[in-house]
């Protein structure tokens, strides 16, 4: 670099962009083995070197957690890997995680200057290779603990954002629990996103980093069930909670047949491979019903996960979606995977009816064709039927509606307020809820989101906890009463504002 | 000698209980006493603690307590003369006057300077220490280095007597008064003499651990300690216990305390090993064949569960997650009881395990707890097969409610009924149906059902066990309007309504029965498609255990 005259920032921008290297789709869909080959050292100091390193960065407001992400580029450009390591783990300390399942393109990537007229930075891929050099080289990762507080938090729920809110009260000398219903750790990175998209020892190290800093964690806790939010505050002497239930309850489809064998609901059909190993059946004994033609109900990104996972178990995938290919919600790269790995799309196909035969097994699906009119609430284009209708033959059907969230805390404790649709109302500045000294974040207060915006949360929250274990909580809370109000929509636009 | 102490002091010589009273209000009616008066007086005092009493028909409690207020009420000026008689004094004295200086204030440096003074003689030191446990206030923290001293002590008694001070001392002053450090070293200095040879030390230590924990004074790695080491005492661990009684007897009681926590009926679920339960199992025993009774440690589930909820069971770490009913708990023993009968891979791993082993996860309470209300007419509760454990903590619930229960345990034969003794003690009346009619009625569980419903007015019926019998009982009570529950045992992931795969149609409703559940209305759920959804994995199961075979 020293001997070399600075590059101009017309020349950084007018690099073209690295794209990241994938196995072969003809190979990858014969294992579970990650998509992306990962950059190499030469890719990423090009890449980062793309970073004309704005006066005023908007990569930073575009992340949830807020990565101060041209410094962390600089760092790599001049091929200090441990020191980017260091600047991303300030922020975010999941970033192996994120690297791989944040959508970059709706958030940072979404607004980097360059983009304005080349490609975007490659952010993700970046921070991918950052958390992966880090990991493969063994870098010490030392986060500074301050002393003792002697202030106990419970933690419930060890996703995304419970993970973080550990980590954030943890750092700040706190001591901390960990509460988890299932058997293992990581929540919705175990049991909701594939391997080949975050393999499982990215998830259990970064668990065990947590454990070294001190976090404890408990499994097989169904709190409001084993215990109640007051007997952890009153009897267990926890100063604080905070909530990361997830959005842990799937959406019906309401639709005849939907009962059917061999009709699951995306999280059952991905918990019994990824948490219970059922594609390692018999060494795991969870079983599962795996057809031969499967149908794919959802255009998100779990929709994409379970057409991806079926293919690699031998199933011939096709996606019904009741809007076109534009109005899909997927992350681009996610449908371009799907696309790449052999998925047949029906857009505008929207379901009827499951068929199914005398032993109750599913045999059919029947779809109204639809057509886009006048754009709705939401700003997509509305689906209207045509009048047409198609019967296609399935023997498995996964629907990917989206989640409500899990009812079983909401139940168990009188003075924690929902919305109608079992939504964890909070005070959207703190993430107070309407019960004195419970937080809550993630998917439990938005109804459904994406890893990185629950870690948002879930940092902001830590930090109010914070507060409020210091006694410097002063707020004037206003927790939505209106049953209709919904779950907190946390875009970055209104963290600018 | 002044006149009025002289009156006095002749009034103690007195055996009469009236008369001895008369002269302890006439100390108090006193004032301006002097120096020598008050020391005067005290001589008279301690000779009253010296008596024997014993043997009297009216008792001399009163008095005695009486004389330990008026002697302390004399003050700093007759410490010293209490602390001759203490270090000399024999046992029953020794109480007397211990009790006296600790009702002194800021006689606490008297004695410790005593203490140093008679450092060497066991018999002083002993009862120098009794002294110092009756300190009631703040004053005891200063002398809790000398005390940690003396717990190191060669001489059992003292040894003993040292530590009995530490655990006393926990109750005299508030944990918050006293430094993180000091603590510490209590703590570790007593359980340093946990592996004394002598039982009287140990149990001396047993009971100071535990009043540590009874009064908050450890933090949660030390009440682990103290508990494990409780549990290892008893036996509870290992095949080793305690050879001393006395030591196991005062475990026994603080093991309670370490489990639901200390400080008055603040109970801490924290203590069971950091929530962490072990799920052993305690007892195993055949039912017939193929069905086992397990009896499994797990404490915090136990403190929970009621009637008509359930849990999910992993024995091994490659296993599926299976829902399992509950025939019954303790909760201050801390263990569950469960049937389960051998039948597909997962169950039949989970019968393989025997007294020892551990199951690799249960989660649990999970669903709803079932419908108990008070009924007019009778309730009726039946049991299929392995389903007739899980009616019985209902059937328990239903009759503490002031109904009259009744159950029907059903069979193919004499030789598969069971658990028809315990749910014997839960109703009112059993009866028992065998197909072949080997036992009880001949026929089916609805012949004994129509049988109680001639006789009497059923209000309530609750059945679980096979999906025949279910439907079957659910028709006859549908015909007869009468209110039928039954318990659903749907295929579950999860258990708490993540994933939908025990989803039921009630009343053409979609319900997980898992959460909604797992008891429903009989009348309106679709039997036809949850036997059909049950089967759903028959060709998986089939594989999976005869891969167990292999």
């Amino acid at each position: 670099m020293s001997d070399n005259k600075p590059l101009t920032a017309k020349e950084r921008m007018s690099k073209p962009r690295n794209e990241m290297p994938l196995f072969d789709a003809k190979e990858r869909i014969l294992n579970f083995n990650e998509v992306p080959v990962g950059f190499s050292m030469e890719q990423a100091q090009n890449e980062a070197s793309r970073c004309i390193q704005c006066k005023k960065p908007e990569c930073i407001q575009g992340c949830p957690v807020g990565i101060n992400i041209p410094a962390f580029l600089k760092l790599v450009e001049s091929g200090d890997v441990a020191g980017a390591a260091q600047k991303i783990r300030e922020t975010n300390f999941l970033p192996a995680a994120c690297g791989r399942v944040c959508p970059q393109d709706k958030q940072c990537e979404a607004v980097c200057i360059v983009g304005k007229k080349y490609d975007p930075v490659g952010i993700g891929n970046l921070e991918r290779f950052v958390a992966d050099y880090e990991r493969e080289h063994n870098l010490p990762r030392q986060p500074k603990i301050s002393p003792s507080t002697g202030k106990k938090v419970a933690i419930i729920g060890s996703g995304p954002a419970g993970l973080t809110c550990a980590y954030e009260l943890r750092i700040r000398g706190h001591d901390v629990t960990v509460f988890e219903a299932f058997h293992r750790g990581g929540g919705v990175m175990v049991y909701g996103i594939p391997r080949f998209r975050l393999p499982l020892q990215i998830i259990d190290e970064d668990l065990k980093f947590l454990e070294e800093m001190g976090v404890k964690f408990v499994y097989n806790m169904i709190i409001g069930n084993i215990l109640t939010l007051d007997e952890l505050m009153e009897d267990e002497g926890f100063d604080a909670v905070f909530i990361g239930t997830g959005a842990g309850l799937p959406k019906m489809l309401g639709i005849p047949g939907e009962n059917l064998n061999g009709v699951y609901s995306a999280n059952e059909y991905l918990t019994r491979i990824y948490l219970m190993h059922a594609n390692e059946f018999p060494d795991y004994t969870t079983p599962l019903f795996q057809g031969k033609k499967m149908g794919v109900i959802g255009a998100g990104n779990t929709a994409m996960d379970v057409m991806r996972t079926g293919i690699r178990l031998g199933a011939d995938v096709t996606c019904y979606y009741r809007r076109s290919r534009d109005e899909a919600p997927a992350r681009t790269e996610e449908l371009e995977h799907a696309e790449q790995e052999f998925i047949n799309f029906k857009w505008l196909s929207s379901p009827l009816e499951f068929i199914g035969n005398e032993n109750n097994f599913v045999t059919g699906i029947k779809c109204a064709v639809m057509e886009l009119s006048e754009p709705d609430d939401s700003g997509r284009r509305r689906p209207v039927p045509t009048g047409e209708e198609f019967i296609d033959e399935v023997d498995t059907v996964v629907f990917s509606l989206g989640c409500d969230v899990n009812p079983v805390i909401p139940n168990a404790t009188n003075d924690l307020r929902v919305n109608k649709w079992g939504v964890i109302m909070v005070d959207e500045t703190t993430c107070h809820t309407s019960k004195a000294g419970v937080f809550a974040g993630g998917d439990a207060v938005t109804g459904g989101s994406t890893v990185i915006l629950a870690m948002g949360q879930a940092k902001n929250a830590a930090k109010h906890i914070h507060e409020y274990l210091a006694g410097r909580f002063d707020y004037k809370l206003d927790v939505p009463t209106d049953p209709e109000a919904p779950g907190i929509q946390w875009s970055f636009a209104k963290r600018k504002g | 000698m002044t006149d009025r102490t002289k009156k006095i002091v002749k009034m103690f010589a007195s055996r009469d209980t009236q008369q001895l009273q008369t002269a302890l209000d006439e100390i108090a009616g006193l004032s301006d006493l002097l120096s020598t008066e008050k020391m005067e007086l005290a001589s008279g005092l301690a000779a009253l603690f010296y008596r024997e009493h014993t043997d009297r028909k009216d008792p001399m409690n009163g008095i005695m307590e009486n004389a330990e207020k008026a002697m302390a009420s004399l003050g700093m000026d007759v410490v010293d003369i209490i602390l001759g008689h203490i270090v000399e004094a024999d046992l029953e004295a020794v109480e007397h006057f211990a009790r006296v200086i600790g009702n002194i204030e800021s006689s606490i440096d008297a004695v410790l300077a005593k203490l140093d003074e008679h450092k060497d003689g066991q018999y002083a030191v002993t009862n120098l220490l009794l002294a110092i446990e009756s300190f009631k206030d703040k004053d005891a923290i200063k002398a809790i280095d000398k005390i940690l001293l003396f717990t190191k002590s060669d001489n059992p008694q003292v040894k003993a007597a040292a530590i009995s001070c530490i655990g006393k001392t926990c109750r005299a002053v508030d944990t918050n008064d006293i430094s993180q450090d000091l603590k510490n070293k209590m703590f570790d200095h007593c359980f340093a003499a946990l592996s004394d040879p002598k039982a009287l030390v140990r149990l001396r230590v047993v009971k100071a651990l535990g009043e540590m924990v009874r009064y908050s004074y450890l933090d949660p790695d030390q009440v682990n300690k103290a508990h494990k080491a409780f549990r290892a005492i008893l036996g509870m661990d290992d095949y080793e216990w305690d050879v001393a009684y006395i030591v196991r007897n005062e475990a026994e009681h603080y093991l309670h305390l370490c489990r639901s926590g200390g400080n008055n009926g603040y109970k801490s679920a924290a203590n069971v090993d950091g929530f962490k339960q072990d799920f052993r199992v305690i007892s195993k025993r055949e039912l017939c064949p193929n069905t086992y009774h397990f009896r499994i440690n797990a404490p915090l589930i136990a403190r929970k569960i009621q009637a008509g909820q359930f849990i999910i069971v992993r024995p091994h770490p490659h296993s599926e997650r299976i829902p399992l009913s509950i025939c019954g708990w303790d909760r201050k023993q801390g263990y569950i009881e469960i049937i389960i009968m051998s039948a597909g891979r997962t169950s039949t791993e989970s019968t393989n395990k025997e007294v020892g082993d551990c199951f690799q996860d249960i989660v649990g309470p999970l669903g709803q707890r079932s419908h108990v209300t008070k009924y007019d007419g009778t309730c009726v509760v039946i049991g299929g097969g392995y389903g007739t454990g899980a009616i019985i903590p209902t059937a328990r619930d239903l009759k503490k409610l002031g109904n009259r229960v009744i159950g029907i345990v059903g069979a193919r034969s004499k030789n598969l009924l069971i658990m028809v003794d315990e749910l014997r003690d839960a109703c009112d009346e059993v009866y028992t149906t065998t197909n072949d009619g080997s036992d009880g009625i001949e026929g089916f569980v609805t012949h004994a059902l129509e049988k109680i419903i001639e006789k009497e007015k059923v209000s309530t019926t609750l059945s679980v066990g096979p999906v025949p019998m279910m439907i079957a009982v659910s028709k006859m009570t549908q015909e007869k309007g009468i209110e039928c529950w039954v318990s659903l045992n749907a295929i579950m992931v999860d258990g708490t309504g993540m994933c939908g795969a025990c989803r039921v149609s009630v009343d053409g409703k979609t319900r997980f029965a898992c959460f909604h559940g797992p008891d429903f209305d009989g009348h309106k759920v679709d039997f036809d498609q949850l036997v059909k959804r049950q089967r759903m994995f028959v060709d998986k199961e089939k594989i999976a255990l005869e891969a167990l075979k292999d």
